[in-house]
């Protein structure tokens, strides 16, 4: 009877550490893929703005703070007018998969934890 | 440990303690062992029913209501995999040309007189079979799909078989 308890829990423990690493694998690998994808749209973002000079836009912050308040509204009205609408969508539908992915991460970061702790005990000690 | 209930180890392993799951193992796999042995005799195959109760068990514990009693619950598994193994042990007679063409159950059915209890269609079938068509090629003369073949076979060797049984 030892020796099919034995098998057994082997058995579940070779299942859970495939499947653990394979979570965490797949979890780190998306979240690097979206974080890189985010940065790229965003460089390719500010790129398309400097080539617009939209950027100009806020030379004002250097003047005195009355002319910023006259001009504060205006000129970030502007400025997201000039923004290439389709990729900053994209931006944000990235950022906000990033976001939630990190919060399910988060909400799962003591159970992974624990078991990466009863993985290590019984593999390695 | 011992203080600790089923319920308090269910929701250990949900936390992602999974060593907690061997005192689940311990506590039940003789009762479970003794449950299927008594209906099995075959210690390698009640062997590898217990370890799929527990695997099963560990597959579902994240959807498993804690407030539950474990043993009820793993009790279930034992029977859906009892259900299981039985049905795969249950001897199957393959559809193919093999069954019309041999001795079924110590009766020749290519016996002419068996035919008289078919329609026409099953008839025909049948007499291409026993002329060594395959059903592919009675498919195609018929322009019927072979499912269809395969079902009228069928449908024709059970009316067959209770001829034979009356016959009896």
């Amino acid at each position: 009877m030892k020796k099919l308890e034995d098998k057994i829990i082997k058995k579940i423990y070779r299942m859970e550490t495939e499947k653990t690493i394979g979570q965490i694998i797949s979890e780190v690998s998306l979240t690097i893929l979206l974080i890189l994808s985010s940065l790229f749209i965003f460089s390719v973002i500010v790129e398309i703005l400097n080539e617009q000079a939209s950027f100009d836009l806020f030379d004002f912050l250097r003047d005195d703070f009355e002319i910023i308040r006259e001009n504060f509204f205006n000129n970030s009205l502007l400025f997201v007018q000039e923004l290439p609408l389709p990729l900053t969508y994209i931006l944000i539908g990235l950022l906000l998969i990033l976001v939630w992915l990190l919060y399910v991460f988060a909400k799962n970061f003591n159970n992974i934890k624990n078991k990466l702790i009863s993985l290590y005990k019984f593999w390695f000690k | 440990m011992a203080e600790l209930s089923d319920k308090d180890i269910v929701v250990k392993i949900k936390n992602g303690e999974i060593d907690y799951y061997s005192y689940i193992v311990k506590k039940y796999t003789a009762l479970i062992y003794r449950y299927i042995e008594r209906r099995l005799f075959i210690k390698d195959e009640t062997d590898d029913l217990v370890q799929n109760v527990f695997i099963s068990f560990y597959k579902a514990i994240e959807k498993f209501d804690e407030t539950k009693p474990v043993k009820p619950y793993l009790f279930q598994i034992v029977q859906n995999e009892l259900k299981m193994y039985y049905r795969s042990k249950k001897p199957t007679i393959q559809l193919n040309e093999d069954i019309y063409l041999v001795h079924d159950g110590g009766i020749n059915i290519i016996d002419d007189s068996y035919l008289n209890h078919l329609n026409k269609d099953e008839k025909k079938i049948f007499q291409r079979i026993d002329e060594g068509y395959s059903y592919e090629e009675i498919g195609k003369q018929l322009k019927k799909p072979i499912n269809t073949i395969k079902s009228i076979v069928r449908r024709g060797r059970i009316k067959i078989k209770l001829a034979c049984a009356s016959k009896k």
